[in-house]
């Protein structure tokens, strides 16, 4: 395993509490050493960093200025940084805005990075104590492949380092999952009687879909000690379709389980820099904490925009080390919203995710389906 | 039925940038109805020669430098429509469409010497276009040859750019052509035969009412919105025009490729081509197939694509940025920056990329994206057409007719040269478009 100086030191730092100044001195070490690795060991990234005009040995100072992929260059090539003897685990995104899912190779200093990451911010999310976890999903029926995961497994497990224990509370019947109502009651009241706090964790469209509004709508009510942390995660594609808010999601869930709703945590996070969260603060807003930085881009101009507009989400983060993942350009659309602490302390970039980059709808005439596009002709020059 | 009126024979009824439902709302169609068919009276009573006149006559107004459309056309690409719209061009046109003889719209004509048949070309009555979203002018281009065959017009705006279309439809309003015999022709002609509506495009009952009042339905656009206005309910006899979804394409030729001077020119004629319409339209080119064996190389053709790309993006710019569509045009950037070669602007302008193992058709990802495909052969193009292909640009010389022969038969509708890709022709997708415009009626 490659030493990595800069990058396990930073993982020593608080995921949050630092200054801007002391955050920026340690992360962008960090970065130019994994820049600098990925250079060196994957060719088709120096390939493309050399037509950036780019080498991270030259130093790196502002992140801002880092070349980012695209992310959805994960969906069109194979880019892997170790080994094929090291890979230890590939993830493959949801696929939720194309038909091509996301693919990226695990080695296990990636994956050791991830949980040093998450069990940091984990633990300042959740108060230090590990807990029992309900989870929000059918038990898996078949287990995963030994490297091939999908990021809604990925996802749920990834958490499960802040469990004690973990309980699957929904069923999976003819495709359709359903909440197993008795169940779910029978382990929150043994949970509760044990006076443990615990944990709700889940997809954020399952957690709506499938438990909360179904309770919310049969009037049916499970009270759950004050202390009991819900955390969503996965997006809001769904519920946007729906008409469902943040404010209706946490309102509707704090009344069914009886909890207030600062208790409905919505985490942000992607598979292709897996480790890295971004949960609500108390305003409601994202942190980039002291592992990763997020920037705004114009989509017209690539520039970083000014703070409050929208534009393209960049996250900067040292810690995938199978794959050249540390500079990337997301499609989802978001907007700074504060360099300042939040009320409760939290530091770091804060900002909001405004939605998704979805294609315009209507198209002109030259629009056509890519089916047809590739559709193969049989007819010869005669 | 909420139905926002944005033109009509007062003007405009909205400002260039305002939402279309800033737009009045009707509370039926019925009057408008019976207004513009009303205003075509007097365009039944306009000779052709006069309606060619006065689009001359707007046409050579609006490229004046102090022109209020001048800035606007220039900015947004659209310096093809006044060239389009000149007599030479329309008349020629209308001849080419209508038996050639475009006079048929005034009166009975001989269509041929020994023929005892005589032939007219009756307005329909009222023509309906359901205009393109993200391409509003083409609105234009089925709007004029209806004008033309002096049928009232009704524009569907869509939500995007709504004020275009009213804004350039003023510009005819404010010209007047004076005939060789002193009379004098003002714009009201057309403007009191127009109008142009904006309604939601879940709002299915004024989708319906206006198919039903209408005699022609007219659509450009995606798969989708095509195939939504076929479905609304029209009456019998209703002609329908659907300019659907199809893509386009260049081939440039080996002996085209022979010095640095001719291949620039050439990629100069397909950046045009591809920067009309910000590559929205169905004849604009996304795969551009260049002929190995030549002097010029084809690595070195994309190159001058991007070059032109980049001089042509200075006259006009790239006009809108979708998020998703930049994102997937990075994508692709970062797949042939490392896999093959990526020539772009720093920002989103254009883009040009090719790879020495590519063939077939690439999928469009727009915003002035090329592909750059190596042929051996300029004939192997002719297995990646079908009937969705709209228009392969020819840089060929000799083999062009043998080569557009073979492209015809395998779907293909158009094979212009390349720099004449963009300009909108007769006939277009396997028809003239004008003749559906008229009622043929005989008389001895």
């Amino acid at each position: 395993m490659p030493v990595s100086g800069f990058v396990d030191r930073l993982l020593q730092l608080p995921p949050y509490g630092l200054s801007r100044e002391e955050k920026e001195a340690a992360l962008a070490p960090a970065v130019r050493e994994e820049l600098t690795y990925h250079y060196e060991h994957c060719t088709a990234y120096r390939r493309w960093c050399e037509k950036q005009q780019f080498d991270p040995r030259s130093g790196v100072t502002d992140l801002a200025a880092v070349p980012f992929l695209p992310v959805n260059v994960f969906k069109r090539l194979s880019l892997s940084s170790v080994p094929e003897d090291q890979i230890v685990r590939v993830v493959t995104s949801s696929a939720t805005s194309s038909q091509i899912p996301s693919r990226v190779t695990l080695d296990q200093t990636t994956r050791t990075r991830q949980v040093r990451a998450l069990a940091a911010l984990l633990t300042y999310l959740l108060g230090g104590a590990r807990r029992p976890f309900l989870l929000l999903d059918a038990a898996p029926t078949t287990a995963a492949d030994g490297r091939e995961l999908s990021a809604r497994v990925a996802g749920i497990r990834g958490y499960l380092i802040a469990a004690t224990r973990q309980e699957y509370v929904l069923k999976s019947e003819d495709d359709r999952l359903e909440l197993d109502l008795p169940r779910f009651r029978r382990l929150a009241a043994e949970w509760t009687k044990a006076g443990e706090p615990f944990c709700l964790l889940g997809y954020t469209a399952i957690l709506y879909q499938n438990v909360v509004a179904p309770l919310w709508t049969s009037k049916e009510r499970i009270a759950l000690p004050p202390a009991t942390k819900i955390l969503h995660f996965g997006g809001w594609k769904r519920l946007r379709e729906q008409a469902v808010d943040k404010k209706t999601l946490n309102d509707r869930t704090a009344e069914v389980f009886g909890i207030p709703p600062s208790a409905v945590c919505d985490i942000y996070g992607f598979t292709e820099q897996l480790g890295v969260i971004y949960p609500d603060d108390a305003q409601g807003l994202k942190r980039a904490p002291t592992y990763a930085e997020v920037f705004v881009r114009d989509p017209r101009t690539l520039e970083v925009l000014p703070d409050g507009q929208v534009g393209l989400l960049e996250f900067v983060c040292p810690l995938p080390h199978g794959y050249p993942g540390v500079a990337l350009l997301l499609d989802d659309l978001g907007r700074v919203v504060a360099r300042e602490p939040g009320p409760d302390g939290m530091t770091g970039t804060g900002f909001e995710i405004v939605g998704r980059a979805e294609r315009a709808e209507i198209r002109g005439c030259g629009d056509t389906l890519p089916q047809r596009v590739y559709e193969p002709a049989t007819a010869k020059r005669d | 039925m909420k139905i926002h009126l944005l033109f009509d024979r007062e003007g405009p009824r909205i400002g260039q940038h305002d939402p279309p439902e800033a737009g009045p709302l009707l509370d039926s169609l019925e009057p408008l109805v019976q207004s513009l068919r009303s205003g075509r009276e007097t365009l039944q009573r306009t000779a052709a020669d006069d309606l060619l006149g006065l689009c001359d006559a707007a046409a050579a107004a609006w490229t004046r430098s102090d022109h209020p459309l001048a800035e606007m056309i220039r900015r947004l690409g659209l310096g093809f429509l006044p060239l389009w719209m000149r007599k030479n061009n329309l008349s020629a046109l209308c001849a080419r469409s209508l038996r050639g003889d475009y006079h048929c719209l005034d009166r009975f004509v001989q269509l041929a010497h020994d023929d005892p048949q005589w032939y007219r070309a009756q307005p329909r009555g009222l023509a309906v276009h359901w205009v393109a979203g993200n391409v509003p002018v083409v609105g234009l281009l089925s709007f004029l040859p209806s004008f033309l065959c002096k049928n009232a017009n009704i524009l569907k705006a869509p939500h995007e750019s709504a004020g275009l279309l009213p804004r350039l439809l003023q510009g005819f309003a404010d010209v007047c052509f004076t005939n060789s015999q002193g009379e004098t022709i003002t714009g009201r002609v057309l403007t009191d035969a127009t109008a142009v509506l904006y309604f939601d495009r879940n709002d299915l009952e004024a989708a319906r009412a206006l198919s039903l009042g209408a005699d022609v339905r007219v659509a450009w656009g995606g798969r989708e919105a095509v195939e939504a206005v076929m479905n609304f309910p029209r009456r019998f006899g209703t002609e329908d025009l659907i300019f659907g979804p199809k893509l386009s394409l260049a081939i440039v030729g080996r002996e085209r490729l022979g010095d640095v001077e001719s291949a620039r020119r050439d990629a100069l004629a397909v950046a045009r081509d591809t920067a009309a319409f910000d590559q929205q339209g169905c004849n604009s080119p996304h795969t551009v197939f260049v002929e190995r064996g030549g002097a010029v190389m084809p690595t070195d053709f994309a190159r001058f694509l991007a070059e032109a790309l980049q001089s042509v993006t200075r006259q006009s710019p790239l006009q809108t940025v979708d998020p998703a569509s930049a994102m997937n045009v990075l994508g692709v950037r970062a797949e042939y920056d490392i896999r093959g070669e990526a020539f772009y602007a720093p920002g989103m302008d254009y883009t040009v990329v090719y790879a020495e193992e590519d063939r077939g058709l690439a999928e469009p990802c727009y915003l002035r994206t090329l592909f750059v495909r190596p042929v051996d052969d300029v004939f192997d193009v002719v297995p990646f057409c079908s009937r969705d292909t709209q228009t392969a640009g020819l840089a060929v010389d000799e083999r062009r007719r043998d080569l557009a022969d073979a492209l015809t038969a395998h779907g293909v509708e158009r094979c212009p040269a390349v720099g004449g890709m963009r300009l909108y022709d007769a006939p277009w997708d396997g028809m003239f478009p004008m003749e559906r415009l008229v009622r043929w009626v005989t008389t001895y």
